[in-house]
């Protein structure tokens, strides 16, 4: 973090930003260097992917299921003109998230409303759980 | 009673200052906020004389009966305020929420606009 006291930056709230960042809460991981920022979680039959990527059109988005990863590729476009303050992280992203588990590449399902990229990846069959039966002798 | 609990909730949660960028161009100013997870029903934007207020809160998909793995993002509240200054008309002020990012425009004042001086010849 860069403290420069001359009035172009704001220094109370740089100040207050750092203040923010210790105390945040320790469920979200803290570490935000990975473009765009994903929850994962899942249930008996599915993974499930979130991604948040505002102002990503849907054709700009690449997604690959190849060997167990899943990766998703796309591209933040720029508006043009005299730029004043630029915080929103834009050009080319990609990230690949492993399953560790086999799934069903055919039936893998994804969509985007509110600039949230939700993926629904179904486990394959023989990863889910089976009950197995004992039998009374 | 009920809105006293939803204000303390709402005070527990983690606030966000989101990305913001600010562009000038001919016609204006646009601010662009990435706030994914916002619609336009909860999202709220107040302008007392210079002071633009935007503060929303996300609803991101949840599924029942799921575990989280690995999260990176969660529930929050997005806040953050602009002071416009006398160069924008503050009645005209635009905003239009699309795919998670709001775009602001503030159209410049008539008076501010650059005007460009005919020479006569003489």
């Amino acid at each position: 973090m860069v403290i420069d006291l001359s009035s172009f930056y704001n220094v109370p709230r740089q100040m207050d930003r750092f203040f923010d960042e210790i105390w945040k809460p320790s469920m979200i991981s803290q570490k935000r260097n990975a473009y765009p920022p994903v929850n994962i979680s899942e249930d008996v039959s599915n993974i499930y992917v979130h991604l948040e990527m505002p102002g990503v059109q849907i054709e700009d988005v690449d997604i690959t299921l190849s060997d167990g990863s899943l990766v998703i590729k796309g591209n933040r476009k720029h508006d043009t003109g005299n730029y004043y303050r630029q915080e929103r992280p834009a050009g080319l992203f990609q990230r690949v998230i492993n399953l560790n588990v086999p799934v069903d590449a055919d039936k893998v399902k994804a969509r985007m409303k509110d600039g949230i990229l939700d993926i629904v990846v179904p486990k394959a069959e023989e990863a889910k759980p089976k009950k197995v039966s004992i039998e009374a002798e | 009673m009920t809105s006293e609990v939803q204000k303390r909730e709402a005070q527990n949660l983690p606030r966000f200052s989101p990305s913001t960028d600010i562009i000038e161009k001919e016609d204006g100013f646009h601010i662009y906020m990435d706030m994914p997870g916002v619609t336009r029903e909860n999202l709220s934007i107040d302008l007392q004389d210079t002071d633009l207020e935007i503060s929303a809160r996300p609803e991101f998909p949840r599924i029942e009966n799921a575990s989280n793995i690995h999260m990176e993002f969660g529930d929050c509240e997005y806040r953050r305020s602009f002071t416009i200054s006398d160069v924008v008309d503050r009645n005209n002020i635009k905003a239009t929420m699309k795919n998670g990012v709001l775009e602001l425009y503030l159209p410049k004042a008539e008076k501010a606009k650059p005007r460009k001086i005919e020479i006569e010849a003489g």
